[in-house]
């Protein structure tokens, strides 16, 4: 398998002097064509930073962001992007939402129908398509968000947190339909959570990021058989991996939200309940 | 001396004329609230155009009336009755009797002696040619208005050169009144009509201006990332991101924009203007032809009503995801 997005020695920086925040601190992580790799860490991590590198929307201040070995300048239709709020047109119907990409590269209307039709139809919103977005749900909004980005057949689709906003069931559902998809188009993920089952639902690797300034603390392959489904959640490789994950975030939470708790800080730490210590309550 | 006060007063009634002009002014969400409000009667009338037999407008507004839905809206009738009556009332036994206390009606026309001037002039060319010719005044400054208040509000919002640019020059006209241009307009501009023109022009400028640039500044960015990431080009995004995203606060400005367009062309006509409602208005006064002055009053408050209710009505055609968006969706 090549390298499809090669991310080397990223650091980024942002303000000056005194107010200066280190956001990422030398980053190198890579993902292959057609993988599925997620980053996962604490909020403020830098992991949005990381993935709107690789779309384009802001420059590395040291380092190289690559895709097939080129340099990354700027945003552009061969890597879609699917964004936590949707961002969809509100004054377009859904269908010419899916189409704006087509349009842009200038595809004829009559084509630029047939595609966003059938993609509608793989995510089963083709009955929606005279819609606006307004008068969609959360999980429709998003659905059509990932058409979009797909519809200019793109080689890799990156998502910042996009079930975030999402419902726990319908997050479950949106799971699958991703899987679906991406199997079905065969390009390569760059997907962002906080979400640990999540995480390893999706992936075929996942990278554990540090807090602030953001750097990889562990790389994490995922070798859980495909198709995966519910039962997958509930096998004991799945619990193992979610409670490494668990483990590796929640030092770096603790990080995150301020002072090291020590070794054994929660020991002697006492709740009087009816005169009975917390361990003998346990 | 008694003249002089009687024409100042005169004065600032006319000037009060032009505030049947000011229910425009509201902010969009208003206007979308009474659009709202149409929403019932268009659910009735549409079960009985579905049969395709045509019906007369009359008809479809006897069947969509039904009783239950008359007696909702009668209080509402019965106030807007009342608070005409009382209205025109006031006017009649005001004329009628004479009344003389601090405000005269001496020298006011009877609502009679206005109604059958307006069957009189409503045979007369003359008229028609006044109401014309303010309507094109509009026209012309309120469309060039709309045209250059929406082009440099997209730069100025978008741009931070072109900001820097023209913003504090605009900041320092901006607060000039209208009304105030009109003698420098006269040596600006070479003929009369072209002063009126730019003094229309200028009252709706502003209001437009700045509510693009509001309208510009409030587009949420990760539309624009999501457009640049589908590969549009930066005219694309301004084209068709930043202007669609911009439009309901363009539209709350051309609304409030041609209020003012209104206010500023009667004030105009009636200073250095010949023809127009602002000159018939305050020519009649001059001419003593009082019932006249009621006439134009009452035009110019029809004339705004109507242009504001085209600019809604374009508006609502433009954007029917608007209101979806303040609480349609289910």
């Amino acid at each position: 398998m090549s390298e499809h997005i090669k991310i080397e020695n990223v650091s980024m920086r942002f303000g000056k002097g005194a107010n200066q925040i280190d956001a990422v601190s030398s980053v190198s992580l890579h993902i292959n064509s057609g993988e599925f790799v997620t980053l996962i860490g604490p909020s403020g991590c830098g992991k949005s930073t990381l993935l709107s590198m690789v779309a384009g929307f802001q420059m590395p201040t040291e380092g190289t962001v690559k895709m097939d070995d080129k340099e990354i300048h700027g945003p552009g239709a061969d890597r879609g992007v699917v964004f936590q709020q949707y961002s969809l047109f509100p004054w377009l119907t859904v269908r010419k939402n899916v189409e704006f990409g087509l349009k842009m590269r200038g595809t004829s209307s009559s084509e630029r129908e047939t595609a966003a039709r059938t993609l509608l139809g793989l995510a089963g919103l083709l009955a929606f398509e005279n819609h606006y977005p307004d008068q969609l749900s959360g999980g429709m909004k998003q659905r059509v968000g990932i058409v979009r980005a797909l519809a200019t057949s793109p080689q890799v689709l990156l998502m910042d947190e996009p079930f975030g906003a999402l419902d726990a069931q319908t997050r479950v559902v949106m799971q699958q339909i991703l899987t679906n998809m991406w199997q079905k188009f065969q390009i390569s993920v760059m997907f962002i959570t906080h979400d640990i089952e999540e995480a390893i639902f999706l992936s075929d690797r996942v990278y554990v990021m540090t807090a602030r300034p953001g750097c990889i603390k562990a790389e994490i392959p995922i070798h859980l058989p495909r198709p995966r489904s519910d039962e997958t959640l509930v096998t004991p490789e799945f619990l193992r991996l979610k409670l490494q994950i668990r483990q590796l975030i929640g030092e770096e939470s603790l990080k995150a939200m301020g002072g090291e708790l020590k070794d054994g800080g929660m020991q002697g730490f006492s709740i009087d309940v009816g005169s009975k210590g917390v361990t003998e309550l346990l | 001396m008694k003249t002089l006060r009687s024409e100042e007063e005169t004065l600032t009634g006319s000037m009060r004329s032009s505030c049947p002009v000011l229910p425009m002014q509201q902010p969009s969400h208003k206007l979308e609230s009474l659009s709202k409000r149409d929403n019932p009667d268009n659910n009735l009338v549409q079960p009985v155009a579905r049969t395709g037999v045509p019906d007369s407008p009359f008809v479809l507004i006897i069947k969509g009336l039904n009783a239950s839905k008359l007696l909702k809206l009668l209080p509402r009738v019965l106030f807007a009755i009342v608070s005409l009556s009382l209205l025109i009332g006031t006017w009649y036994l005001g004329t009628k009797f004479s009344i003389d206390w601090y405000i005269r009606f001496d020298n006011i026309p009877t609502p009679g002696d206005v109604l059958s001037e307006l069957n009189k002039l409503g045979r007369q060319d003359i008229f028609y040619t006044d109401m014309m010719i303010s309507l094109r005044r509009i026209v012309f400054g309120f469309g060039i208005a709309t045209v250059l208040g929406i082009v440099l509000g997209i730069l100025i919002g978008r741009f931070r050169l072109v900001r820097q640019l023209l913003f504090p020059a605009l900041e320092v006209l901006r607060p000039i009144p209208a009304i105030a241009w009109v003698p420098m307009s006269i040596m600006l501009w070479p003929t009369s009509e072209s002063s009126i023109l730019f003094i229309t022009f200028i009252g709706s400028f502003f209001p437009i201006l700045l509510n693009t640039i509001d309208g510009v500044e409030s587009v949420d960015p990760v539309l624009v990332r999501a457009a640049r990431s589908l590969g549009a080009s930066e005219f694309n995004v301004l084209r068709l991101v930043i202007l669609n995203g911009a439009m309901p606060q363009i539209f709350t400005g051309l609304a409030v924009g041609m209020g003012v367009a209104w206010v500023s062309l009667i004030a105009a006509e009636m200073i250095s203007g010949q023809f127009g409602i602002g000159y018939f208005t305050w020519e009649s006064y001059s001419l003593v032809e009082y019932p006249d002055i009621v006439i134009g009053m009452g035009l110019i408050g029809v004339l705004g009503l109507l242009c504001s209710g085209v600019i809604r009505l374009v508006g609502n055609l433009m954007m029917p995801w608007v209101k979806l968006r303040t609480g349609g969706a289910h």
